[in-house]
């Protein structure tokens, strides 16, 4: 980044020359100034959809839910623009967000969009949505091949130790057909603060919200009811590996996740989702879902899409968010950041399902990706 | 100081090639710095002697500015409590004692000093015994070409990095402790007052015991080596003695050998527990992080205060009003209080025993 400083001040430098006297170099150098801010205050999107970045190297931290669909992301856009190197590390959505505030990193990944306290402490923080994902409720219950079926009121006396045998009648009642055995409910959940905990107890909130809403809520870490055997995982992958290690546990993993899932041979579930009905992850559910959510979407993209009101909709949906300061330290880190939200969000580029099926997103809505590409054009 | 040797000669002294070797200017040089080397060396070594203090200071006050605002907001009922809620991010932000919190957090850290004393005991327990029967059975009992490898060994265990350490106490170690050797223990465990804490659910194999016996093996190179050690130190003509006076091995071990070094076999004990105390990466990957709880049998998931401000810093960052942060630091202040207490503890207990058990002849 130093080194694009200098670079940026060598062509001011440059071009100040051209007119030639030294008296007149001087404001050259001020009229250089004034255009390069006029022109980071209103960048304008070219015709391709995408800016041509100066060079640059940055760094994105967070989200191991988006993790993997940066490191599908990054060696494409290097090789179109290889003036740009992009480092990237899953940390966890609370690392990216603090990276991003404190200037250590130039995009944090998040699944959560930033609280009302972290937008008071740091106001120039904007939470930009790149994609949709959603999210997995897993299990490990040997003999069982089905798709269960569970309903956020179920999961959450499940989580609240209320439910604690597989073979529970609760259970069983809305799985007719399927044997469920004799074996104790382990439940897990995230050790470190993450935004599929802030997914998962969102939806517990909202579909017992006399119960688990009013007692504990929503969060990316939350005070966990006192359950026997109840375990804390680090990360997604500690969730599948844990769930795997465990006969009879029940995880919440990011769909992205998926793959590494059924490889260790869990389970998912069908959820219930507002309108009564219990639906699959799908391509399908999961565009129906964020489909219901388009017209309440506001511009700064902070909203929750968690049980919407959608018949054939996945319940447990969200945006991924890029989690970026709109004031950066240079213009040319600035442009350089706009340049590869722009080609993550744009449907011919990152957004193809070229990439986005790797991982089992969604693009965003158009109306969505409009209002990210405005968002994206304030950084500066 | 030691003026001539080594071949330097001293000022003055008639040492006649080197002198004519020797410009004027070179041996004037020589002579100002003779002059200040016993100032500048005094003054290195005070600043030296000073440094860790200076740095021990900086470091506790730096943790308490940090942690005043949750020392006044959590009380002394910090200690005590069992609770550890974040409070909503996403709610609203009050304010008790003029700081500023998210609605509904709130935080206790009895389950996690309890935790951090359980594992510590546990890994001592077990490392204790295992180390001065091991040190013991390496210096007096084993021929050279065994005790030589086995001593390495135990030294290279020390040097393993405790992440690996965790990651195969998680992926190998638990499992298998879960799967056969905790049911055997859950299952035939009487139910009475004690052993009761041995009994069933055993569970997935993170928690408590898997913890403790993890870190044990990495207290077991500690107290070992630093035991063989004092045992080496241990002069001959004692254990003659008492072999002469008809004394059996045993007995030359357990009245001889082992009191002559007792108050080094509790350093090392204390160096241990210091190392269990604080160890961080190892017990944060295998004791199942569950915090708002105490251990509801040896073999439930729980963690110490060392994992805890590992796995939960991420999350407190988010916590927009620093609560979260200033509540991790006032952990990281109980810990840095607990291992200070446990040094001056085993200083006084070997004030206390040296001497006194020391046979004859031992000043």
């Amino acid at each position: 980044m130093e080194s694009n400083k200098e670079e940026s001040h060598v062509t001011r430098m440059l071009r100040a020359k051209r007119c030639v006297p030294t008296t007149v170099l001087a404001i050259g150098l001020v009229l250089a100034a004034a255009a390069g801010t006029a022109s980071a205050a209103q960048p304008k999107l070219p015709k391709s959809g995408v800016e041509t970045p100066p060079a640059a190297t940055l760094t994105e931290t967070g989200s191991t839910l988006l993790y993997p669909l940066w490191n599908i992301w990054v060696p494409d856009y290097t090789q179109k623009y290889p003036n740009v190197s992009i480092q990237t590390a899953g940390t966890g959505s609370g690392t990216g967000i603090t990276d991003a505030t404190n200037g250590t990193a130039d995009i944090g990944a998040s699944d959560a969009y930033l609280s009302p306290s972290e937008v008071t402490a740091s106001p120039s923080l904007l939470n930009i949505p790149l994609a949709i994902s959603a999210q997995l409720v897993v299990y490990n219950v040997p003999g069982v091949t089905a798709h269960l079926k569970l309903s956020g009121k179920l999961l959450s006396q499940i989580y609240q130790g209320k439910i604690t045998n597989w073979n529970d009648p609760a259970i069983s009642a809305i799985n007719s057909g399927v044997t469920l055995p004799n074996l104790p409910i382990v439940t897990l959940h995230r050790s470190d603060s993450s935004g599929d905990t802030f997914l998962f107890t969102t939806y517990l909130s909202k579909t017992d919200a006399s119960g688990w809403g009013a007692s504990i809520g929503y969060n990316t870490t939350v005070a966990w009811p006192n359950v026997t055997g109840a375990l804390g995982e680090a990360g997604n992958s500690g969730m599948v590996t844990g769930c795997k290690a465990t006969a009879g546990c029940i995880a919440y993993v990011g769909i992205s996740y998926q793959t590494q899932a059924l490889q260790a041979n869990l389970g998912y579930a069908q959820l219930q989702n507002g309108k009564g009905a219990y639906v699959l992850p799908t391509a399908a559910s999961i565009n129906a879902e964020a489909a219901g959510f388009v017209k309440s979407t506001p511009a700064n993209g902070t909203i929750s899409l968690i049980d919407g009101k959608t018949a054939t909709g996945y319940p447990i949906i969200n945006y991924e968010y890029a989690i970026v300061n709109g004031k950066q330290s240079s213009s040319s880190t600035a442009k350089a950041v706009r340049s590869v939200l722009e080609w993550a969000i744009d449907p011919k580029d990152g957004s193809s399902p070229n990439y986005l099926s790797q991982v089992f997103f969604q693009p965003l809505p158009a109306k969505v990706e409009a209002q990210s590409v405005k968002q994206i054009l304030k950084i500066s | 100081m030691t003026v001539g040797s080594a071949g330097i000669p001293a000022p003055g002294t008639p040492h006649v090639s080197t002198t004519r070797r020797t410009t004027g200017v070179v041996r004037r040089v020589v002579e100002v710095a003779r002059a200040h080397e016993e100032g500048a060396w005094r003054w290195s070594a005070r600043v030296a002697a000073v440094l860790p203090l200076a740095a021990l200071v900086f470091a506790l006050t730096v943790l308490v500015i940090k942690a005043f605002p949750a020392i006044k907001v959590n009380g002394i009922g910090f200690l005590s409590r069992s609770t550890w809620n974040p409070g909503s991010g996403y709610g609203t932000t009050v304010h008790s004692h003029g700081v500023a919190h998210p609605a509904g957090s709130s935080y206790g850290a009895w389950p996690l000093i309890a935790g951090t004393l359980q594992t510590s005991v546990i890994a001592l327990v077990i490392a204790v015994p295992i180390s001065i029967g091991g040190a013991f059975a390496l210096t007096e009992r084993l021929p050279g070409w065994i005790s030589r490898p086995l001593g390495l060994a135990l030294e290279v265990l020390a040097g393993i990095p405790s992440v690996v350490i965790g990651l195969w106490g998680l992926l190998t170690l638990g499992p298998i402790l879960a799967h056969d050797v905790y049911p055997i223990l859950g299952d035939h465990m009487p139910d009475v007052p004690v052993l009761d804490y041995f009994r069933n659910p055993v569970g997935s194999g993170e928690g408590l015991l898997t913890a403790g016996i993890v870190l044990a093996l990495m207290i077991i190179p500690i107290v070992a080596s630093t035991t063989r050690d004092l045992f080496t130190q241990v002069p001959p003509l004692p254990k003659e003695g008492g072999e002469a006076l008809g004394m059996t091995d045993w007995e030359v071990a357990n009245r001889v050998t082992i009191p002559w070094v007792r108050s080094g076999i509790i350093g090392a004990t204390a160096l241990g527990l210091g190392r269990a105390i604080g160890e961080t990466m190892a017990v944060a990957l295998i004791t199942g992080s569950i915090l708002g709880h105490t251990a509801a049998n040896i073999y439930s998931p729980m963690s110490t205060i060392a994992a805890t401000i590992l796995s939960q810093l991420d999350g407190a960052q988010t916590d927009g009003t620093g609560f979260a942060v200033a509540t991790l630091a006032e952990l990281g202040l109980i810990l840095a209080v607990m291992s200070v207490a446990v040094n001056v503890v085993a200083r006084l207990i070997v004030a206390r025993t040296s001497g006194l058990a020391a046979p004859v002849g031992r000043a």
